[in-house]
């Protein structure tokens, strides 16, 4: 079933809710509805399914502007609100069929509907448990039973996986999914953006009553998107085929800058303790080493070179530039080799600087693969700077500094 | 279910007889043997009162226990009783009024109690659907409201009614004793027909049990589904307190016994509850006119059988 929602505006005493919102679900698409809390989410199911009445715009199914008794027929709607009740399971998903088919009680056939959603749902032997008594999962699972036992063209649900589990969530999902691969269309409002990244083939942004972005999810989920959306910083990351946004803690001191001389891992830690409170860069690194790889997470200022290959003029020139925008340097725990002697250079330049701070928690010799030359600057480096044994104790020279500042 | 079922019906058919047979002018015993026999005076008190009386009965325990079940589920309160739109103090103020104003004959209470407790049901529905804090909210306060309003009424018509202050107050206290088959004959259609309307809605009020928005989504029309309940409820409690004054506690213990029998399920719940009515209040009746010290007033002591039983199947959990 194909849905067309046409310039549709919703006023609630007196407050604008959706502004002429425009959005288009084609037959046997799962379209996800993110939107933060009091977006208007809910409002749009409502409206869609009849329940409120716009005061502009209009709601078509294959076309056609359908009455509310008429949509039941078509849609299925499931509210976000679990309802609190004793009827036995199956009492409850025969409901699904009763008032749309038999009118007034239901026949051998809504029996037998009702049956099978059970079994869809893999909740078949819990006919007679009483609803009020079963887990969230559950109920959640049951209340799908009686969408399915509707036959609906079209499913429309409200956060079907709030409050549920992680194992729960899935199921749910999965269950949706399926039905939509048998060629139902459904619209799901979402609070979780990797669940709807993982199983929307559509993604529609809503803010403030407002459609922001409509698409498939590596159009929507970008992170500009999510931070106009929810004003949070994320990153978004490839998993498979699929996408994974991952939210960066904000930033507390913007001003105080820290660069980080690191390679290989040597500043991994330091990148994640650091990059949540201070404005981070690192350099001068090789591209995919496992520090830069934490720098792309966190999303610090990098500067770094082909895999593989020694540290470049230019590369150099940038490293000592940032140094100098720098309030704080970290000479991490890192192996010099010839590749990159010359963040040792670095180094020294940082120190004559005096804003140097060096952890050497490996005795330097033996993480030393470039001879003497680098052992003498090692050892001139040192002098000029404050030096530290534990990686640990960074955060309170940063503190100290900090107070003095 | 057929098994309880079953058991209801020989209840009700074991309440009937005692009904017919009990009684402080002859005993069981005196009552078959003059039926058998043909003797006209136990056939006459049998017919024209012992029948109407433990009919009336019947009729009026169906009534309330099937109204306080719907009104359970309207409401989704299990607190609520079939009085909460007022019907019990708008029907005081009707029958006191036509007492105090000396033209309570048989017609004239029934149908001053039956029109004033209609009005005051449409008087609650409408100043509780407007309210600002939704309809169930609006209905239930609207209701505690109107009725406190009334009751302040009635207190003030039973002072000012002087002589007759007794049969006003005896009124309201609810009693069978003046059971005619007039009374019988007045309420029973108004009674079958809106029973029968609930019965066979069963399916609707299942889906009323969910919420607002999961009713709809499964194809109801609440609104008018809900204007058409609490239009049934009214006629169908009016009708049971016209002929019998306010007795209370029915409809909230009948349909909570069934329920933690049955379930919630109103195809189960509202048959069973039916027939629980029917046979409770006739057996309440015969206690109530089996005291020595007279007749005493149904409604108390629907209150202190019913009470101690449901507090047993309470703790029992059934």
């Amino acid at each position: 079933m194909k849905l067309e929602v046409r310039g549709v505006k919703i006023i609630l005493s007196g407050k604008e809710i959706l502004k002429d919102v425009e959005i288009k679900v084609n037959t046997g698409e799962l379209v996800a509805l993110l939107g933060p809390n009091g977006s208007g989410k809910s409002t749009l199911l409502r409206t869609i399914f009849g329940i409120l009445k716009p005061s502009g715009g209009v709601v078509l199914l294959d076309g056609k502007n359908l009455s509310l008794e008429d949509k039941a027929k078509v849609l299925g709607y499931l509210p976000q609100e679990t309802p609190d009740v004793g009827l036995s399971v199956i009492d409850l998903v025969v409901l699904g069929r009763v008032l749309t088919r038999s009118k007034i009680r239901p026949n051998s056939k809504d029996i037998e509907a009702a049956i099978k959603a059970l079994k869809s749902v893999n909740m078949h032997g819990y006919e007679d448990r009483r609803f009020r008594e079963l887990s969230g999962g559950e109920k959640q699972k049951v209340l799908l039973a009686r969408l399915f036992a509707q036959t609906p063209k079209m499913m429309l649900l409200d956060e079907p996986t709030a409050h549920l589990d992680i194992s729960s969530q899935i199921e749910i999902m999965d269950l949706i999914k399926r039905k939509v691969r048998e060629g139902c269309s459904a619209i799901v409002a979402i609070h979780d953006i990797n669940l709807a990244a993982t199983y929307a083939d559509k993604i529609i942004m809503i803010k403030d009553g407002k459609v922001i972005e409509a698409g498939s999810p590596r159009e929507v989920l970008t992170p500009k998107t999510i931070k106009d959306v929810y004003n949070i910083d994320v990153i978004v990351k490839n998993h498979g085929r699929y996408l994974y946004i991952l939210p960066i803690h904000r930033r507390d001191d913007k001003k105080f800058r820290i660069h980080i001389i690191c390679g290989g891992g040597s500043g991994r830690n330091l990148i994640y303790n650091l990059s949540n409170k201070f404005n981070i860069s690192i350099g001068v690194v090789n591209a995919l080493d496992s520090d830069w790889e934490a720098a792309i997470e966190t999303q610090c200022e990098i500067i770094d070179e082909v895999p593989f290959s020694e540290i470049s003029e230019e590369s150099f020139s940038r490293n000592i530039k940032a140094i100098e925008n720098s309030d704080l340097v970290i000479l991490a725990n890192l192996t010099i080799g010839k590749g990159n002697i010359k963040n040792l250079l670095a180094a020294k330049r940082a120190a004559e600087l005096k804003k140097l701070l060096v952890i050497d928690s490996t005795p330097f010799d033996e993480r030393n693969f470039a001879g003497k030359v680098a052992k003498e600057i090692f050892n001139d480096v040192k002098r000029n700077s404050i030096v530290i044994k534990k990686e640990e104790e960074v955060g309170n020279v940063i503190r100290r500094l900090l107070d003095r500042r | 279910m057929r098994k309880l079922i079953l058991a209801l019906i020989i209840l009700n058919v074991l309440s009937v007889f005692l009904g017919l047979s009990i009684g402080s002018a002859i005993n069981p015993a005196e009552s078959l043997y003059g039926l058998v026999h043909g003797k006209e005076t136990i056939k006459s008190l049998i017919l024209n009162y012992r029948l109407p009386r433990t009919l009336t009965a019947m009729l009026v325990g169906a009534s309330l226990s099937i109204a306080g079940c719907t009104m359970q589920a309207f409401f989704r309160n299990p607190l609520a009783d079939p009085y909460i739109l007022g019907v019990s103090s708008g029907a005081s103020v009707g029958a006191a009024l036509a007492i105090l104003l000396g033209i309570a004959t048989t017609y004239n209470l029934i149908f001053m109690a039956f029109i004033t407790s209609i009005a005051t049901a449409t008087l609650v529905y409408k100043l509780g659907k407007s309210a600002i804090i939704g309809e169930s909210y609006g209905i239930l306060l609207a209701g505690i409201a109107v009725a406190s309003f009334l009751s302040g009424l009635t207190a003030i018509l039973i002072y000012m009614a002087g002589e007759s202050m007794h049969k006003v107050v005896f009124w309201i206290l609810g009693s069978f004793s003046n059971s005619k088959w007039e009374k019988f004959l007045f309420s029973a259609p108004i009674s079958c027909i809106c029973i029968a309307y609930i019965l066979i809605n069963s399916w609707k009020l299942n889906a009323i049990l969910l919420g607002d928005e999961h009713a709809i989504s499964v194809g109801l029309n609440v609104s008018r589904f809900r204007k058409r309940l609490v239009t049934v409820i009214s006629l169908l409690t009016s009708s049971a307190v016209a002929i019998s004054g306010v007795i209370g506690f029915v409809g909230i213990i009948i349909p909570h016994t069934m329920r933690l029998i049955v379930g919630e399920s109103h195809q189960r719940l509202l048959i069973t509850t039916l027939f629980l009515g029917s046979a409770f209040m006739p057996i309440v009746d015969i206690i109530a006119r089996s005291s020595i010290s007279g007749e005493l007033p149904i409604g108390a002591l629907t209150a202190l059988i019913g009470a101690p039983f449901f507090v047993y199947l309470l703790r029992r959990g059934v």
